[in-house]
């Protein structure tokens, strides 16, 4: 695990000013740091020396207050900037890995889309910690503790020459302990987790567990797991820590065995005792920075896994898109043997599916649950590629296939309404494209056909009532209503419906099917999965679709 | 998504219909009750942990940390331990410091060296034992707090066990599952990075005072003073911004959530649609809220911060003022000046992790009093036996005496009554439907024939066994799967059941198919992604039917199936057990021919035959 990743300064632009100014404020930190030590030196030594009184020194003493207030404005002021970039830089973060996510496609989403909502949503206030603690405290190290160690040499080369020798030690165990809690944070991680969703999964099941009477049985399994993760947390921190104490115990050592020697030094006069006192004082700041970035290494090793994720999120090379020009009538959508693979089961849904749906007719396709059927629907919006076979797109100018097209230019011509629709925030109006809803005659009756203009009654501000994320809630059956009218406005030749009388009753479902044969006569094709049976006996074509096992 | 979405999120479910409301669950049908229930749109915060949460600063966060430790069970040896060892770990340090300088001011004094030999020694000693100190301190401290978790999630576990079944039924839905776990890790935090610290930052801070006010007393009482500051501005300051940057921004944080969970769920249809930019604006405007909340508590993080350093400052540069003329005025020795003035630097190492155990403090608060609200929600343990309307005989009765005996019983939640006037009697051999569309109040009646929520009014029975679950199994439309075998999951029903068993149960729901198909038969891990909704369904009935209750509740049992599966499990569910009583719920009128007697729940939720 990297310490730094240059990535986020290439990705994220806050993190670039972030980093410019921490660096500022910690050379201006490091001078202030140096001149302290210096000025507090020169001010007590030649007291305890009996050269001097508190006239004399009283002006040193004023330039160290000074400084006090300057450091601690300093300190403030790294603190202030430190929170404001990540807040930032997180807010860049996740815009950046949402736009990419989204063009990764269905399949890529599926598999990865809850780990990907996971680092977004929690996994990346993690980068606080990190730009907070351990970012300043890491340029503390590369700046100030050099500085240090360069004054300390001009004050008395031997305490330098001591601390230098030392220092490495300390990398070298930096190392260690990046070694060490990588393989074993990786290995808790995954234990604890095992052993917190086996607990999760026990609370999750309490009401079914409940409803049987055997709610109390798994209570001593509770008690076992939870003693198992506190013991395999223990061992795991048994060696996090001896390493990061090995740390500790080093950056101490180094500041006794400077005491020790200017002390020795001292006795024989080789040293001043202004040069002791200010070593004695810078000792300990050196050091500072190394012991802090030891101690934040793990609040921020979190950040730094869950930027990654999102570096892994943006490297992920999006399928290649098609460029051909979409044709704006179309004649037929055709399956051609199209096979898709089902992830983690040897089989596919759907299996080798041929069919044609025909501009002007109402196409069906039916199978059981599990066949395949909305995949189907995927194949033709052009968001899955078919592992097998090909969907074609019967134009007057030719026959493409549709993975060839532009996948902008091919969506323009398809309206299309998934099982469960996402409403995107903002007016009821907004949605349906619509900016004069109330004297719009094809949007009243495509209101109507839907039921939607049931809900749209129900709705406090009607059309411009505020809906999606922040504002009204809709039910996924008024959800799916709303995206059907927004389809049924939709100029687009192909109609893709995912069971669009699934949440209709018996009377509003005949109404939407007659409008849908209208659509068709009018020159569309209009494809819809369909499990009723009343819809399926609307439809003129109906296409089965089968999952089967996957030849190899 | 649907409820998720609707509702917001994290709220804590205050209304019982909220609790009910699952996330995948009914769709539609509360779709009417929804609405009303929403007026002004945003769901407000709503139970008992909000209120607190917004009011009151450190010290109500201190209280509520206080009031859930007894949950802990920590031990007040280990405790006491953990804070001898911090302790041991912080005066090393300052006496590193202290010894250093009175080696330096002496030496400096060109005494022989032997005279120096104790200090050099000391010197050598405190550098070594700090790190070492410091690894038991860690130790120690993260034992005592993971112990603690371990007790409360135990006590957490047991509690909901027995406790009011509305309070786990909330569990359905998965960020207040994920929260559960999240805050019990949150109360063991506060012990580690909060309380422990604070105590060792209190005995080490005295610490100091008393040997620098040994030299001299001014300086130790402007040490004093300074360390108090320090200890107790610098955590207010934290906290009020981790109140801020985490309370207050909560809202918005949900809000971000809720846009990247719409942009991820819906990327495909948003991208196909067009729907994207106005994602991507409402993403953020979230992003922005958040930012203005979190830049408010950017200025106390960075003020509390400052103070830190700051006054360690000042306490180095008030030695000098006073220590200087003390010395000139041969009230202090040469040695003695060195001592006090670098002492107090180090000595500031102890109030400077204060600041953060404030913001744990704060963020552990909420966690605290979430949990107290879910404990408090569980209620005391309960007693069907004593409840008034639920008469169940104290008996091991046999299975022919199992009856479910209802006389104009209404059901619903306190204050809101769902359905009225039902009339019904279950008993082994009968099977009975229940029949309304959504939103009807079938489920509630479900639950209250099932002795899990009780009776409104009238009368209920349920017979045949000691509790109402020994004689009434009942299956919610929602059931879990558990994350584990095949078996296992049907032995959730009953402890003993076999593989022969197994296997004849699963063959009767139409599923010997599957199992045959999976590559370890009965022993295959599942889960409710692993299977399709059709065999998830016929799991739940199998996990019923091996149930020793002779009496079954199933709600919903074809929910989400395709016709002409729904229609065959609806007929096999109805002529699957002669010897079991059988309450079928559901909104779908097909196939329900076999049942002896059907009862029809209409819209406005009255009963009529």
């Amino acid at each position: 695990m990297k310490p730094f990743d240059p990535r986020l300064l290439t990705r994220a632009r806050a993190a670039r000013g972030y980093m410019l100014l921490t660096a500022g404020l910690t050379v201006a930190t490091t001078a202030c740091v140096l001149a302290t030590a210096v000025l507090l030196a020169r001010s007590l030594a030649p007291v305890i020396d009996g050269d001097a009184t508190w006239a004399d020194v009283a002006p040193a003493v004023a330039a160290v207050a000074g400084l006090v207030v300057l450091r601690a404005v300093l300190a403030a002021a790294t603190e202030r900037f430190a929170h404001r970039s990540a807040t930032r830089v997180i807010a860049e973060l996740r815009a950046q890995a949402l736009n990419h996510a989204a063009t990764l496609g269905p399949r890529w989403l599926a598999r990865h889309g809850s780990e990907v909502r996971t680092t977004l949503t929690r996994g990346l206030d993690d980068l606080e910690p990190y730009f907070v603690r351990y970012l300043p405290q890491l340029l503390l190290a590369a700046i100030l503790t050099p500085a240090v160690l360069i004054l300390m040499a001009t004050l008395d080369l031997t305490a330098a020459v001591t601390v230098v020798a030392l220092l490495p030690v300390i990398p070298v165990f930096m190392w260690l302990i990046g070694v060490v809690t990588q393989t074993f944070a990786r290995r808790r991680l995954e234990e604890s987790e095992r052993l917190g969703a086996q607990l999760l999964d026990l609370l999750a099941g309490l009401p079914t567990l409940q409803a049987f009477g055997r709610a109390l049985g798994p209570a001593e399994r509770v008690r076992s797991l939870a003693q198992a993760s506190r013991r395999s947390t223990m061992a795991t921190l048994r060696v996090a820590f001896a390493s990061s104490a090995v740390l500790e115990l080093f950056a101490s050592l180094i500041v006794a065995a400077v005491a020790v020697g200017v002390g020795l030094r001292l006795v024989t006069g080789s040293v001043s005792l202004e040069a002791g006192l200010a070593v004695l004082i810078l000792a300990p700041e050196a050091l500072l920075p190394i012991r802090q970035v030891g101690a934040h290494f793990h609040a921020s090793a979190d950040g730094i896994a869950a930027a990654e994720r999102v570096h892994a999120v943006l490297d992920t090379e999006p399928p290649p898109d098609g460029t051909g020009h979409a044709p704006e009538t179309v004649h037929a959508i055709r399956w051609n043997a199209v096979t898709v693979g089902a992830d983690d089961r040897a089989y596919a849904a759907p299996r080798d599916l041929t069919g044609r749906a025909v501009a002007g007719q109402v196409t069906g396709l039916t199978g059981p649950n599990g066949a395949g059927k909305s995949t189907a629907m995927l194949t033709l919006v052009g968001a899955l590629t078919p592992d097998e076979g090909e969907v074609l797109v019967e134009a007057p100018d030719g026959v493409t296939s549709v993975a060839s097209l532009s996948p902008e230019q091919w969506w323009q011509q398809v309206a299309w309404v998934p099982q469960r629709p996402v409403i995107e925030p903002g007016t009821v109006a907004d949605y349906l494209g619509v900016t004069r809803p109330a004297d719009d005659s094809r949007l009243a009756e495509a209101a109507s056909a839907t039921g939607w203009s049931e809900v749209i009654a129900s709705l406090p501000q009607g059309w411009q009532t505020r809906i999606g994320q922040g504002g009204w809630g809709l039910s996924l059956g008024q959800r799916q209503r709303l995206a059907l009218t927004r389809a049924l406005l939709a100029p687009a030749p192909v109609l893709a419906l995912d069971e669009p009388t699934a949440h209709l009753d018996g009377l509003a479902q005949e109404h939407l099917i007659e409008v849908l044969r209208r659509a068709a006569t009018a020159g569309r094709v209009v494809v819809v999965v369909a499990h009723r049976p009343e819809l399926i006996e609307a439809c003129d074509a109906v296409i089965a679709v089968r999952a089967g096992e996957r030849v190899a | 998504m649907s409820a998720e979405t609707r509702s917001g999120s994290p709220v804590e479910p205050t209304r019982p219909a909220d609790v009910l409301q699952g996330p995948e669950s009914q769709g539609e049908s509360r779709e009417g009750a929804d609405l009303s229930a929403r007026g002004g749109g945003r769901p407000g915060r709503g139970g008992r942990s909000a209120g607190g949460a917004r009011s009151g600063g450190l010290l109500s966060d201190l209280r509520a940390v206080r009031a859930i430790l007894p949950l802990l069970d920590v031990s007040r040896r280990r405790a006491l331990v953990a804070v001898a060892w911090g302790s041991l770990t912080l005066s090393a340090a300052v006496g590193l410091a202290a010894v250093s300088a009175w080696l330096i001011a002496r030496a400096s004094q060109m005494p022989h060296v032997l005279d120096l030999t104790v200090a050099v020694v000391t010197v050598r000693a405190l550098g070594i034992s700090r790190g070492l100190f410091r690894y038991l301190d860690r130790l120690a401290s993260h034992d005592v707090a993971l112990r603690g978790v371990a007790t409360l999630r135990e006590r957490l576990y047991r509690t909901l066990a027995v406790g009011r079944p509305e309070a786990t039924l909330g569990l359905r839905r998965g960020d207040l599952l994920s929260r559960i776990g999240a805050d019990a890790d949150a109360v063991g935090d506060v012990v580690v990075r909060g309380l422990l610290p604070a105590a060792v930052a209190a005995v080490v801070s005295t610490g100091s005072v008393i040997l620098v006010g040994a030299f001299s007393p001014a300086i130790g009482a402007v040490l004093a003073l300074t360390l108090l500051i320090a200890g107790v501005l610098g955590p207010v300051l934290a906290a009020r911004a981790a109140r801020v940057a985490e309370v207050d921004a909560m809202e918005h944080r949900r809000d971000v959530s809720v846009a990247t969970t719409t942009i991820l769920d819906g990327a495909t249809e948003l991208r196909v649609q067009g729907g994207m930019p106005r994602a991507r604006t409402a993403l953020a405007e979230a992003e922005s809220g958040l930012r203005g909340a979190r830049d408010r508590a950017a200025g106390p993080a960075a003020l509390a911060h400052g103070i830190g350093v700051l006054t360690s400052g000042i306490a180095t540069v008030a030695a000098l003022v006073i220590g200087i003329p003390a010395m000139t005025a041969g009230t202090l020795t040469p040695v003695e000046l060195a001592v006090v003035v670098l002492t107090p630097m180090a000595a500031f190492e102890a109030t400077a992790a204060l600041p953060a155990a404030a913001v744990q403090v704060t963020r552990s608060a909420s966690a605290a009093r979430r949990i107290r609200a879910l404990l408090h929600a569980a209620g005391p343990e309960r007693c069907p036996e004593s409840s008034p309307r639920v008469r169940s005989k104290r008996q091991n009765a046999a299975t022919h005496d199992a009856k479910v005996l209802a006389r104009g019983l209404a059901c619903g939640w306190p204050g809101h009554t769902v359905v009225s006037g039902i009339d019904l009697q279950l008993e082994p051999g009968r099977a009975v439907v229940l029949l309304g569309p959504s939103g009807s109040g079938k489920t509630t009646t479900a639950l209250t024939l099932a002795g899990l929520i009780e009776p409104i009014g009238g009368k209920l029975e349920i017979r045949g066994g000691r509790t109402p679950t020994d004689a009434v199994s009942f299956t919610p439309e929602d059931a879990h799967l558990f994350s584990t075998t095949v078996l296992e999951n049907l032995r959730v029903a009953r402890g003993d059941v076999d593989v022969e068993e197994a296997h004849r149960v699963l063959e009767r729901v139409g599923l010997n198919g599957l199992v045959a198909a999976l590559p370890e038969g009965l022993d295959t891990l599942v889960s409710a992604e692993t299977l399709s909704g059709g065999e998830r369904r016929r799991l739940l009935l199998a996990r019923a039917l091996c149930s020793p209750a002779p009496l079954l509740i199933l709600d919903e049992p074809t929910e989400h199936l395709d016709a002409d599966t729904a229609l065959a499990l609806q007929q096999d569910i109805l002529t699957l057990g002669r010897e079991r009583g059988i309450l079928l719920i559901t909104h779908d009128e097909r196939g329900i021919d076999a049942a002896d007697e059907v009862l029809r729940l209409d819209e406005s939720a009255r009963l009529d035959r």
